[in-house]
């Protein structure tokens, strides 16, 4: 199927979307209630109980953005707004929090939303007996107090100058969940949820269908204008858009990897694309311990080697963005010089060369056509400058226990969008962390990490991260191949979209033209 | 007729042992058990061997086997440790769905694999025979995840009349209910016909040389009569075998087609029992499907006993 740009129609699309830039900045847009908006994402979500669920993916987040609430959220710059927290003040050594909660409102079965909810919901988690596995990210969290009905302390062990903004994703650990509805319903609760969101959960086909209901006793209910969302896993991404083509979804998850479609909505003037260059990149871990990558001009050579735009070419139709370092541009870390690499083929080779013995590692991916496909560009990279690269596919649900058990060479890893960029850099780089996958250990660089996680000023923060991005870069443990940008496509009607924070869609507040 | 009953019934169990087995060590054989799977990024040694505790996986593989067999046994089939839901009412949930998928595959692929399979046998050699012939060995190559792309590109996204994925339950909307089915099913039964058209095809062939139907045309019946009655019946043997074997392919197929059309059945269940290491889930799930298809092939056993007197009378 050949693809032929009609620039006519990109550029009548560009005129239309600058003429209602142009109404959206003069006057205040009218809402329109009323309407059901059925969303196509990508996988099944199996429920909600953190203990019983973990983690939630990003199908999971999209639910959990409509049937709970967090205590803050993202505003389009990225700073903390007040949701169920309306204020909060940190002490001097930022390790103690204090939050003043949003008074009466009330969970979907009617029970009052207070600082002691929060506190249950948080100590349950954390109760080694329960053993969830969402214990692990909020490992810093000491304790959590709530001396009144709406006063609510988080003490830390360890300073974190952007805590509002970190509990604004909707995860299993930030989402506010009925105490009385978890401990009423059992085993029973993890499908059938009850938060204090905008839409309650009327019913779930397993592996089909949630349909959602507005929440009529919202406490922002104003903002509110959908009656109805259906959520649906369509797992295939090629009939996940024909869904949105045929007209029987209204706005779908998609990435990068089927760029044909993305280009091909951008010139379609029934469709909206929704692009949201996040922060974070995909990057690969080098195991410093496993020779001959024990070698620094070894690693610096099959980062040198690499031809980012050229892989973005044959495997993704050119969309991806290079990254240069672990933060990207959607993240308020900007470096001057992040001490990246050049790419340079000659050079790299020299340095193989150099190195004398024989340069012979695997390389773990997915068992996916697209793992392999990722493998054999990299093999093919590897291999023009000497290095003989064998390639290891593993399973999606092996993966991550490969990676901790530091069983790999080089493996593939993901640095995602989060506000703070702290909690990822601290766990993948600090020589002490249990996910330090490189195995590799640098005063330096410790020094660095635990300055930048113990100080509020930005401008400082960013010093300390560009010196850490300069000296992995030098030190080439691990290497970023593209920045993420997160993409919905939508039916042009389909109004009121936030930034895809995370890569979350969150349609709470969305409305249809 | 009983008694042939009862004994291909016996010859049941050791099936159903095996398959047993055979369940147990493939789930118990997959890499990374639910442990890793459970504690992702928290997974130490210790915690790792706390939890397999827990869960009673560090026994041995014989224990773990018979305990389980043991539950089944009782008609407890376990619960998924990730949605808690028990496996009996997970399967009861989503089997209509599979079944209804795999009954309209059967009756497309029947429907049109019946009347060409007919017409080739009567016009051996014409160019509707070669046609279609090599138009089935064509089909027959092309696997279900493109057709399934195919059809929805152009019966969702070209001519808008069916939709692209999803399901809608009959109770809620019959008619959107089978609008629905009429993707996943003409896709799986675009690899169905070919194969009953080739089996009854020869078949039929064969059997329109026999005496008796050279006695019904001498009789002056009907070419329709002939045919439909005489000769079809005779015929049809190797494709009721056919067709017990191709549901275990169906199965198969469901997996696929489930998942590119979003149906909530059987096969959707499967792949993420396998993603997730839902050991209890994927188990379960394997050993009542397998269970369904002997059951089948058993049932299917017993219609060329009807088809087939000299095997209903032991002279087979």
């Amino acid at each position: 199927m050949g693809l032929s740009i009609d620039w006519r129609a990109v550029l009548r699309n560009t005129l239309l979307a600058t003429a209602a830039f142009g109404l959206l900045a003069g006057s205040a847009v009218a809402q329109k209630r009323g309407g059901t908006l059925t969303v196509g994402m990508e996988l099944d979500i199996t429920g909600f109980d953190p203990l019983k669920v973990g983690v939630f993916d990003t199908s999971a987040y999209m639910a959990a953005a409509l049937i709970f609430d967090t205590l803050t959220m993202l505003d389009d710059k990225g700073a903390a707004q007040p949701k169920l927290a309306v204020s909060w003040t940190s002490s001097e050594d930022l390790k103690t929090w204090t939050f003043k909660l949003r008074a009466g409102v009330k969970f979907q079965d009617g029970t009052p939303f207070n600082a002691a909810a929060v506190k249950w919901n948080i100590d349950r988690q954390k109760d080694p007996a329960n053993k969830c596995r969402c214990a692990f990210y909020i490992s810093n969290v000491d304790a959590v107090d709530a001396p009144d009905e709406l006063t609510l302390i988080f003490r830390l062990n360890t300073p974190s100058s952007m805590l509002p903004e970190t509990l604004s994703l909707p995860s299993s650990n930030n989402v506010m969940q009925s105490p009385t509805a978890i401990q009423a319903k059992g085993d029973d609760y993890n499908r059938n949820p009850v938060g204090t969101g905008p839409y309650v959960l009327k019913s779930w086909v397993a592996g089909d269908r949630m349909a959602l209901e507005k929440n009529p006793d919202y406490w922002d209910k104003d903002r509110v204008y959908l009656d109805r969302i259906a959520l649906k896993p369509l797992p295939d991404a090629q009939a996940r858009f024909a869904s949105l083509q045929s007209g029987s979804v209204d706005i779908i998850w998609h990435d990068e990897s089927d760029s044909d479609n993305l280009k091909k909505v951008a010139t379609m003037p029934a469709f909206t694309l929704h692009t949201y260059v996040g922060s974070g990149a995909g990057v690969s871990a080098i195991n410093t311990k496993n020779p001959p990558l024990d070698d620094v001009n070894v690693r610096r050579a099959l980062v040198m080697a690499l031809d980012r735009k050229g892989i973005a070419d044959a495997i993704y139709g050119g969309m991806p963005r290079p990254a240069t370092n672990p933060y990207g541009e959607g993240s308020w870390v900007k470096c001057a010089d992040d001490g990246a690499l050049p790419y340079d083929v000659a050079k790299a080779k020299a340095l193989i060369q150099a190195y004398g013995k024989p340069v012979k590692f695997a390389l773990v991916v997915t068992s996916t056509p697209r793992g392999r496909a990722v493998g054999q560009v990299y093999q093919q990279m590897w291999k023009t400058i000497g290095a003989d690269v064998s390639i290891e596919q593993i399973d999606q649900a092996s993966f991550p226990p490969r990676a901790f058990a530091r069983k790999f060479d080089v493996i593939g890893w993901r640095i995602i969008d989060l506000a703070d960029p702290d909690p990822q850099m601290y766990a993948n780089f600090h020589s002490a962390s249990p996910v330090n996958l490189a195995n590799y250990s640098n005063p330096e660089l410790d020094r660095l990490l635990q300055h930048a996680r113990v100080t509020a000023d930005r401008t400082e923060r960013t010093k300390d991260y560009c010196a850490i991005s300069r000296l992995l870069n030098s030190e080439a443990t691990w290497f970023w191949t593209f920045q993420n940008t997160y993409y919905a496509i939508s039916k042009a009607r389909v109004k009121g979209l936030p930034k895809m924070y995370s890569g979350v869609i969150d349609v709470s507040h969305a409305w249809l033209d | 007729m009983l008694k042939l009953i009862g004994r291909r019934l016996l010859y049941l169990l050791p099936v159903l042992l095996a398959v047993s087995v055979l369940t147990f060590l493939v789930a118990a054989l997959l890499p990374g058990d639910m442990a890793e799977v459970l504690l992702g990024d928290q997974a130490t040694p210790e915690t790792l061997a706390a939890l397999r505790h827990d869960m009673g996986l560090d026994q041995p593989l014989l224990v773990r086997y018979f305990i389980w067999l043991s539950h089944v046994l009782q008609g407890d089939f376990g619960r998924s440790f990730r949605t808690g839901q028990t496996v009996l009412s997970a399967v009861a949930e989503r089997l209509p769905i599979s079944l209804e998928l795999m009954l309209g595959a059967q009756l497309i692929g029947l429907s049109i694999g019946i009347p060409v399979a007919i017409i080739c046998a009567v016009r051996q050699g014409s160019w509707f025979d070669r046609t279609m012939t090599g138009g089935a060995f064509g089909m027959l190559s092309v696997p279900s995840f493109l057709s399934a792309i195919l059809l929805i590109w152009l019966f969702a996204v070209q001519f808008q009349i069916l939709p692209a994925t999803g399901y809608t339950p009959f109770s809620e909307d019959p008619w959107g209910n089978l609008r629905g089915f009429v993707l996943p099913a003409l896709t799986l039964a675009l690899g169905e016909w070919p194969v009953i058209t080739r089996v009854l095809r020869s078949d039929m062939i064969a059997t329109l040389q026999e005496d008796f139907i050279a006695m019904a045309r001498a009789k002056g019946l009907k070419q329709s009569r002939i045919l439909l009655v005489h000769a079809l019946k005779p015929s049809s043997l190797t494709l009721v075998t056919v067709t017990g074997i191709n549901i275990g392919r169906l199965i198969g197929g469901a997996v696929i087609v489930e998942t590119i059309f979003a149906m909530p059945g059987i096969g959707r269940l499967l792949v993420t029992a396998i993603y997730s290491r839902d050991l209890m889930m994927l188990q379960g799930v394997v050993l009542l499907v397998a269970s369904g298809f002997v059951m089948l092939n058993f049932i299917v056993d017993l219609l060329y006993a009807t088809l087939d007197p000299r095997i209903r009378h032991g002279r087979g």
